[in-house]
Order: structure tokens, then sequence, then C-alpha cells
């Protein structure tokens, strides 16, 4: 499960202090779909940051499956990371040096899995995918929609207890951005998953099991723990 | 994780990023074989200045009153390439009244062609040929005669005795002092010899280690004094070459200085063009130590690869030029290290080919130094928010 007490990160910028999130509690149990929406600048990304370890909260914490992850060292942190948690941004996700198989691969080299497993597991996301035939393709050479489901295979390949996609539908037409939420929480669901997803499309809303309304970065509603 | 690994991935992020990787490679290849070149060149200068200076009389290893005990064949060792026997006797030579005292050295005229270099400074006649009654003598001395070729003079090496005639061969002027005043020379038969002692110019084959060879005599007749290297007897030139050497190397640095500002900026803009890579690495869990042995890992792999064709280029440009010479008498004539010939030739040594790549890859890794530590302060949410 993942539960964060009290979260709160403010920003200085050119135009002042600005409070990104403030005392946000929530709570996501193993394998539940939470969506998180709200606005443009209403605080998503950066609760997504801190829940990914991406980003360092002010105060609060956060626990995921029994780790307080912000008292972990940067070490230990990206080695947690690395082993529990998957990424999907809105665009540019792709490592551009790399093919697509390459892209896929790249967390299961990185917790060690043996080589004849990884190509396994590549080939077997490739068919979920449906781009088989593009494993040697370049993220340039790929489509929006293709890109993002790439980006998705990666993010689920070393199997990671959670999955945060911050707004993954953004840069998509509605059609595309649907297939990929579709697909999404049907592989989540059976990996066991646990999905935190940003975004203001309510049809993904409508898709998850609960969902968090985020407004000038405080929870509203009855979810906020 | 596996080292193998990120230096895979580096290579890979090289090759594909091609436009990127040429230009840094022909930067840095380009520095590399230019001063590869120059540290050859300089090597050359050496080499040419010691050849000037040896080859015109006292050889790479000059022997001093050797008694008749050692013969000149058992100073022929390895990395010897010539002996020259030269036996002196001082007296006084004279033509209608005019006097003049040198010490005239007998010589072997053929060996001497072969190794010394004193025949082709000829102003007037010609040099000695063998079996005749001659005298080769310098335009200071012949002028103080008021001889010229082809005139007879008396060579008086007792007062007691009476005169040898020898016939002017040539007169000569080498333009230093030393072999200009009070010396002339004639062919070892042409005078009855006096003393027994003679001394011997020793000629060395190229790249041959003069110290070590030395060491050899100095052991073989146990008489350190008997044998001098021309660094012992020439301390200006061995100044100037150490000089020469050092002022080099400082202009290595200071280029390399200069050129690693440009090397510098463009590998930050490498390594910062990759900023959302290495971002999106950090958020899939790379730690801050592989982000770093990722990044030395393309720096490293680049200047391999560059310093690897910068060598090929620069011992090619050698090469070329080791052969032919670069003709530089234009700027040596009145250059007395420079005396028989401004023909310089690049030689490579290990000092040439090795300085300039070493230095590359010192420089190149300290100017990573600031963008990696960039890349792993900045916060990785930072760094996907500007993608």
């Amino acid at each position: 499960m993942i539960r964060t007490r009290n979260l709160s990160k403010s920003y200085s910028t050119g135009r002042g202090k600005v409070q990104a999130i403030s005392d946000v509690s929530l709570f996501v149990d193993t394998g539940m779909t939470l969506t998180v929406m709200g606005k443009s600048g209403s605080g998503k990304t950066t609760l997504l940051n801190c829940i990914g370890g991406i980003e360092r909260p002010d105060t609060g914490s956060v626990e995921c499956f029994g780790v307080d992850i912000h008292a972990l060292s940067n070490r230990d942190l990206s080695l947690f990371q690395r082993r529990n948690a998957g990424f999907v941004f809105q665009a540019g996700n792709l490592l551009s040096y790399l093919t697509v198989s390459e892209n896929i691969a790249f967390p299961l080299v990185l917790n060690a899995i043996p080589n004849k497993e990884k190509d396994r597991r590549v080939l077997e996301l490739l068919e979920k995918i449906e781009l088989s035939d593009a494993a040697r393709a370049m993220p340039n050479e790929l489509s929006g929609g293709e890109a993002q489901r790439v980006a998705f295979a990666r993010a689920i390949a070393h199997c990671p207890k959670m999955l945060l996609a911050d707004e993954p539908t953004a840069s998509l037409d509605t059609e595309t951005g649907k297939n990929l939420v579709g697909l999404m929480f049907a592989l989540g669901k059976e990996e066991k998953c646990t999905i935190i997803i940003s975004t203001h499309d309510q049809e993904i809303i409508k898709l998850s099991y609960k969902s968090l309304d985020i407004r000038d970065g405080k929870v509203k509603g009855p979810e906020n723990e | 994780m596996p080292f193998t690994f990120w230096i895979k991935t580096a290579g890979l992020f090289l090759v594909r990023s091609r436009r990127s990787t040429t230009v840094l490679i022909l930067m840095v290849f380009s520095a590399v074989a230019t001063l590869i070149f120059l540290a050859s060149l300089a090597i050359g200068i050496n080499d040419a200045m010691i050849r000037n200076s040896v080859s015109l009389f006292s050889g790479h290893i000059s022997g001093f009153n050797l008694p008749s005990t050692i013969s000149r064949k058992s100073l022929f060792t390895d990395g010897v390439s010539n002996v020259l026997m030269r036996i002196p006797t001082q007296g006084i030579l004279s033509h209608s009244g005019n006097l003049a005292m040198v010490t005239l050295i007998a010589v072997d005229p053929v060996e001497e062609k072969k190794s010394s270099a004193i025949w082709k400074k000829i102003l007037q006649g010609r040099y000695l040929e063998p079996g005749k009654k001659e005298i080769f003598l310098s335009k200071p001395v012949a002028e103080q005669l008021n001889i010229e070729p082809g005139d007879n003079i008396g060579f008086s090496p007792d007062p007691d005795l009476p005169p040898v005639e020898l016939a002017v061969a040539g007169i000569y002027n080498t333009g230093m002092y030393q072999l200009d005043r009070g010396i002339a020379f004639c062919q070892i038969s042409a005078v009855p010899a006096k003393a027994a002692e003679w001394n011997a110019a020793i000629f060395l084959n190229d790249g041959a280690d003069k110290d070590l060879i030395l060491a050899g005599y100095h052991k073989a007749y146990l008489k350190d004094s008997l044998f001098k290297t021309w660094s012992d007897l020439m301390p200006d030139l061995k100044q100037l070459i150490d000089l020469n050497y050092i002022s080099m190397s400082i202009v290595m640095v200071l280029v390399f200085g200069v050129v690693s500002l440009g090397i510098a900026c463009a590998f930050s803009i490498f390594i910062l063009k990759n900023l959302r890579e290495y971002g999106i690495m950090k958020a899939m869990g790379v730690t801050p130590s592989e982000t770093l042995l990722l990044i030395f890992s393309e720096v490293i792999l680049l200047n391999l690869a560059a310093l690897f064709i910068g060598i090929i280029g620069g011992i090619a440009a050698v090469s070329v030029f080791q052969r032919t010479g670069i003709d530089l008498s234009a700027y040596t004539s009145h250059n007395q290290y420079f005396i028989v010939s401004g023909v310089v030739f690049p030689r490579l040594t290990t000092y040439s080919v090795w300085l300039a790549p070493c230095l590359a890859l010192v420089f190149s890794i300290f100017s990573a130094i600031w963008p990696a530590v960039l890349v792993i302060r900045k916060n990785t949410s930072q760094i996907l928010r500007s993608i």
C-alpha cells in the first residue's frame, strides 16, 4: 500500500514562493488504482513526483509498501525506485539513443534480470503492446501513441509494485489515449500493480477504482484520508 | 549492475548521436595529431642540432690521447657506425716568410668523408685525396700565410728538423672558432707521426644510446678521462636541447589548456544535450554513481576513439616528413648548430607520441567533471519538467 501523511512542497519561482501541494494525506491499497484529477498547475505532478521519490517533500512522509522512502539516502532511494516503481510521463519518455526493445529492457538490466528471462519478457511486452514489429525501431520513428505504449511497457517491465503515470494521455488523441489507459489498467491488474494516474480526462476517472480531486495543492473531497 | 552494461550503453549513446560524436572526435583528433607532429618536429630540431654539431668534426663520442694499445677496430661496438682516427701534431706552417702555429691533424680522408662534414665547408679547392702529400686548412690560417690552393707550404713539427712540404688542397671555413683557428688537416701518411697517442671521433647510429656506449668504453679501458660525449664537450648545446624539451612541454600544456576550454565547452554541450536522458534514467532508479560511470565512460570512449585516429594521423604526418625532411635553411643559415644543414627530420619518440594523447585524456576527463556534477546534482523533477 501507499500512504502519504501531511505532504507539503513549495517552490521558489520568479514570482515568489509557490505552494505546489499542501498537507496532502492519502492512502491507496495494494493493487488498487487511484486517479488524481485537477487542473493544470493544481499540484498533480508534484504529488506524483513526491510519491515516486522523484522529488523530496518539504514536510510530511511517503510510505510505500512499508518503506518511508524520503528517509532513504539518495542511493537507496534510487535502488528502491528501480525495484518498485515504474513511471510514465506526459511525453518524451523514451531514451532516444536506445531502440524500442532496448528501452523496454533497460529496467530489467538495472534489476539484473538474466538475459534469457529479459529477452522473453521484452518479447512478451512487445506482443502485449502490439509493437513486435517495432522492436528495433528508434523512438523518433514511433507515433505519439506508440511511444507512450513503449513507455508503459518499460514502466511495467520489471513488475514494479507501483506505477505512476503523469497525464499519460495528454499528448494523444482521445481514441489513442483511451486505448492506452485501457491497456494500462488491464496489464496493471494482471501484474498486480498499484497504479496512481494523474489526469483531467473523465473517461479515465470512470475506469479507476478511486479518484481524488486536487485544487491549488490541496485535496478536496472524502478521498483525502 | 554490470560495468560492461554502462560501457555498452555509453558506446550506443556515442554511436547513435553521430553528428555530435563526429564533431568532438574531430576536435580532439586535430589537436592530438597536430601536437604529435609539433612534438616530433621539436625532437627533429634537437636531432638536427646534435647531428650538425657532432657530424662537423667531433662525433657523438670523442676519445682523447688514446694509447696505441687501443686500436680503432676495438672501438666498434653495437650502435657505433664509424670511428675516425685522428693524430694531432703541433707545428709551424711556413710560406714565403709567413708563419702560423697550428695543430695539424692527420686523418684518413676516405673515412672522414663518410662520417664528418668539415669537407663540405670548402671555400676554395678541394678536400684531401688519399696518398697525396696535401694540406686542408682554414680560411684564417690561409689568410695568415697568404696562400691559395695549389701553393706549396712547409710544416715543421720540430724546429730542429727540415720542414715537410705539403700542397694546399683546399681552404674551408666553418664559422666556428674552435675549428677555424690554428687547425689544419693532412692525411695520415703525409707527415711523420710525432706522438704515439691518437684521438678518436666516434659516430653512432640513429637512436643509439651514447651513455651506454660510453659506459662500455669506460668499463673496457678503465680510464674515464679518455672518452667524452658531445654533451660533455658542448654543454651549451645540451642546455639548449633541454630548454627545447621543457619549452615544448610547456607549450603543449598551454596549448592543451586553451584547446581544452573549447573541448570542455563541447563536452558540456554534449553531456547537457543528453540531460533529458539522464533525467529519465534517474527516475528509473539509476544511482548517481552509475550516472557518473555512464558519463565518464562516454567521455573516455570518445577520447579513445579520437586519440586512436589522432595518433595514427600524427604518425602519418610525421612519417611523410621523416623521409623528405623540412628545409628550414632560410631560418638557420646563421646558426652554428645548423652549420652543415638546415633540414629537419621530425622523429617519433615515446615523448612525442604519448604526451599529447595523455594530456588530451586528462584535460577531457577534467572538462567533463563540471557537467557530470551538474547532472548528478540537478533535481530529477527539474530535468523532467524541462522536457
